[in-house]
């Protein structure tokens, strides 16, 4: 879940028809204008997810243009709550009353579908435990959404009830259009001609809800580049130039306890990772240097890239791996991945590598044939060893010291062709291959993709036909030809 | 033989039609579908009406294909996330009564619409975040078995009902239970074959998907199994979050499911309030926790084992292999 400040918020309201109390964002960069609201005003540091913001001294009255001058640098500069993104300065508004209210989403239960849930309270302001006595609690479908009028008869007896309801519609309005996790006005002022409007705000979203078109709006309220570390940012990029899949890699930022095995860890899908937590969680001679769960229509690019960043972790021993392709990873293309890595890989781990699913019997046979020639140990796993037997060989595999290795040459210079999704550039060397019949990573491309030219004497790519990024013309050229295809997959940059 | 989709939703035969049908995904499912002995009469892509794929008809939505071809009765979607509230509600505004969702990330807003759309059509469906069903009786909605050859290696007939929460696991769990001689830790502690030549087989594998808010439940599918003939014996993966598996523990406790249960259940350090790759498996309250599920379902005599390969053992001693 991701938190959105309340300057952000307040456009989402707006953009509903929400009445929001005046205000300027001040973005920490920018200069100040004669746009501000004059003197009283109220001055908020915008901290994504922050909270009881008035007691860390993140919300300020200020009283005359000194002192915002004054509290405004004080706010923008870095402080113990970190860099805000800027500062919201409101108008200091005289308020006769201040009601609460939230929308949220109610999961549902056998028993009850799940709906959207409105949070209504007489008592808005600080103080939770004095509003749950007064708390309401409004169930209200999000397929049709709630009227004012809907809205007012739920209420019961409030004061303004006409002004109230149709804030609250509006609040509605807005959660649902957005697909928020949770909408929190707390308070809602009433002003002394009865009219009520939204003093303080804040959201939470899930990412992947956003649409594209509201983009901007949520951009900077996602997590921060500043909590992500470098090889988070190399696969996020990774994600970005090749979104087919799924990519998960966290780095595990708790220190190893002494003495305890580092494992990076490639698990597919989240039951994947449930039996490696499963395995671990009580261990203490087992540390998980990363979390990651990289399936669905994943490809061997993709795989091979994300593997090249956990092989980089830092302090790491060993690399556990396990495959789950039965429903769309062809196993024998993730091995091509883990092949490709550890020969290419300047830091390459030795590894416990269970395939399990489509074409596993291929993928432990590709170990088979090229293991022996890889600079570290590799241990492969029938698919019907578990995380929890696995375990087991790290102390036989794991390496003392980082090994450090010269890896086999990229290929350089212009491709042969390049494939932009997945993102992959082919080298054809037809020294290698001086014959006139197709060489064998082209009967190896299971689409039909790459296509023999023999008067040429090279590959081409098939109009009518994808690279699904397996890898296997590669593996095969490797292994059964003349290495007469090399597949150069560059990694993206990424700035320390 | 019925399927399980006869117990589920009452329809004997899936007659399929697959939205995303001219996708790359909707492409390479629907072959291994059609391989795996389903009726796929149509598919359906916004805009590409009138062409084939692979000899299916194509048209530019679910009412669209239903005019044209009445008796199909479930969607197959491959879609993407964005795209599953409006692909799941043609389906269902087209009268399809039973839907797979595959898609992985669809946002919790629309899971609640299209829980609330199903309700108010009368339809069922499964996932969001689901590999789909297959059922040994001859069909398979969605991505399970990878291709047709292994799938039809791997899942064979046989008394074991398979319901998952996770992809992966759903498809594992079904095809160890197929294998034969499968190797793995026995009841008495040794290791070697928990079961000899002739494996139990599976009669349907259920993936309800990783999401918090399924459309068919552990639950159905449980209801489903208790009423399938084949199935002697229910297996499941289970975790934190929802609560799903403490509705199975009360369907026992009130007489409901009568089947024998062995559960793997995940989630044992799984702290609260922490998300999770399965959207559904982050804890949200107290009933949701590993420990609380543990204790219900032990309560009514299900088998609760802590590592996958513990379940296959426990499966040969229920059906005294």
């Amino acid at each position: 879940m991701s938190a959105l400040p309340e300057y952000k918020t307040r456009v989402l309201l707006t953009n509903e028809e929400v009445p929001v109390v005046d205000g300027v964002f001040v973005a920490a960069a920018s200069n100040l204008d004669n746009s501000l609201p004059q003197p009283p005003v109220y001055l908020k540091a915008q901290i994504p997810g922050a909270t009881s913001r008035a007691a860390s001294g993140l919300v300020r009255r200020a009283d005359t243009k000194e002192q915002i001058e004054q509290d405004l640098k004080t706010l923008l500069a870095p402080g113990a709550w970190g860099q805000a993104d800027g500062v919201l300065v409101t108008k200091s508004i005289e308020l006769i009353g201040e009601y609460y209210a939230a929308c949220m989403l109610d999961f549902g239960s056998a028993e009850k579908l799940p709906c959207g849930v409105l949070l209504f309270s007489p008592e808005g302001g600080s103080g939770v435990e004095r509003r749950r006595e007064s708390l309401r609690k409004i169930d209200f479908s999000l397929l049709n959404l709630p009227s004012a009028d809907d809205l007012i008869r739920e209420l019961g007896n409030v004061n303004n009830p006409q002004a109230i309801g149709e804030l609250l519609e509006g609040l509605c309005r807005t959660f649902a259009r957005y697909k928020l996790v949770v909408l929190e006005t707390n308070p809602i002022g009433v002003l002394a001609d009865g009219s009520v409007t939204v003093v303080d705000c804040r959201a939470e979203f899930e990412p992947h809800a956003v649409s594209p078109k509201d983009k901007d709006l949520f951009a900077a309220a996602s997590t921060t580049k500043r909590d992500l570390t470098l090889l988070e940012r190399l696969v996020q990029k990774i994600n970005k130039d090749d979104p087919a899949g799924t990519a998960f890699f966290r780095e595990n930022r708790k220190l190893p306890p002494e003495r305890a095995w580092r494992v990076a860890t490639n698990l597919c899908g989240g039951g994947g990772k449930m039996l490696w937590e499963m395995t671990t969680g009580a261990r203490s001679d087992i540390h998980s240097m990363n979390e990651s769960d990289t399936s669905g229509g994943l490809s061997a690019f993709k795989s091979y890239r994300v593997l090249r960043a956990i092989l980089s972790i830092e302090g790491s021993q060993v690399l556990l791996l396990t495959g789950s392709g039965m429903g769309f990873q062809d196993q024998y293309h993730l091995a091509a991945a883990v092949w490709k890595t550890l020969r290419e890989s300047p830091t390459p781990l030795p590894a416990l590598l269970r395939f399990g699913g489509t074409d596993e019997d291929n993928a432990r046979e590709l170990f088979e044939k090229v293991s022996a020639k890889l600079p570290v140990t590799v241990k492969t796993f029938l698919p019907h060893v578990f995380p929890n037997a696995m375990v087991d060989e790290i102390p036989n595999l794991v390496v003392k010291e980082r090994l450090m290795v010269t890896p086999d040459p990229q290929p350089t210079g212009a491709p042969t062709f390049r494939v932009s999704v997945p993102p992959g550039d082919f080298f054809f060397y037809p020294h290698k291959w001086p014959r006139r019949e197709a060489p064998p990573c082209v009967r190896a491309c299971p689409t039909n993709f790459l296509v023999w030219s023999p008067d040429k004497r090279t590959i081409e790519p098939a109009a009518d036909a994808r690279c699904i990024g397996c890898l296997l013309c590669e593996t095969i050229a490797l292994t059964e030809g003349k290495g007469e295809l090399r597949i150069r997959l560059g990694l993206p940059e990424v700035e320390e | 033989m019925s399927g399980i989709l006869k117990q589920l939703i009452g329809i004997e035969t899936p007659k399929v039609l697959v939205v995303g049908i001219t996708g790359k995904q909707g492409q390479r499912r629907s072959k291994v579908m059609k391989n795996m002995g389903t009726k796929i009469l149509a598919g359906c892509t916004p805009g590409k009406g009138g062409q084939e794929v692979d000899g299916v008809p194509v048209f530019n939505s679910a009412s669209e294909a239903v005019r044209s071809i009445p008796e199909l009765n479930c969607a197959v979607t491959f879609v993407p996330a964005s795209a599953i509230r409006v692909a799941a509600m043609d389906a269902m505004n087209a009268g399809l009564r039973f839907s797979v969702l595959t898609a992985d990330g669809v946002p919790t807003h629309d899971e609640v619409v299209i829980k609330e759309y199903a309700k108010a059509t009368g339809c069922t469906y499964l996932g969001p975040n689901t590999v789909g069903m297959l059922d040994t009786a001859g069909y398979l909605l969605g991505l399970i078995g990878g291709n047709a050859a292994w799938a039809r290696k791997n899942y064979l007939p046989g008394c074991v009902g398979v319901i998952s929460r996770s992809g992966g696991l759903s498809q594992l769990l079904g095809a160890f239970h197929c294998r034969p001689n499968l190797p793995g830790p026995r009841a008495d502690g040794s290791f070697g074959p928990v079961w000899g030549e002739q494996s139990p087989g599976v009669s349907a594998v259920i993936c309800t998907g990783g999401d918090p808010i399924p459309g068919v439940t552990m639950l159905d599918a449980a209801l489903a199994f208790e009423k399938d003939p084949r199935t002697k014996l229910i297996v499941a993966y289970g975790e934190t979050g929802t609560t799903q598996e403490n509705d199975i523990a009360l369907a026992i406790a009130a007489g409901k499911v009568t089947k024998p249960v062995i559960i793997f259940l995940g989630g044992k350090f799984t702290k609260e309030g922490v998300a999770q790759s399965h959207a559904g498996a982050m804890i949200r309250n107290d009933a949701e926790t590993y420990a609380f599920k543990r204790k219900v379902l032990e309560a009514e005599g299900v088998i609760v084992v802590e590592r996958p390969d513990a379940m296959f053992a426990q499966t040969a001693k229920v059906l005294g292999l």
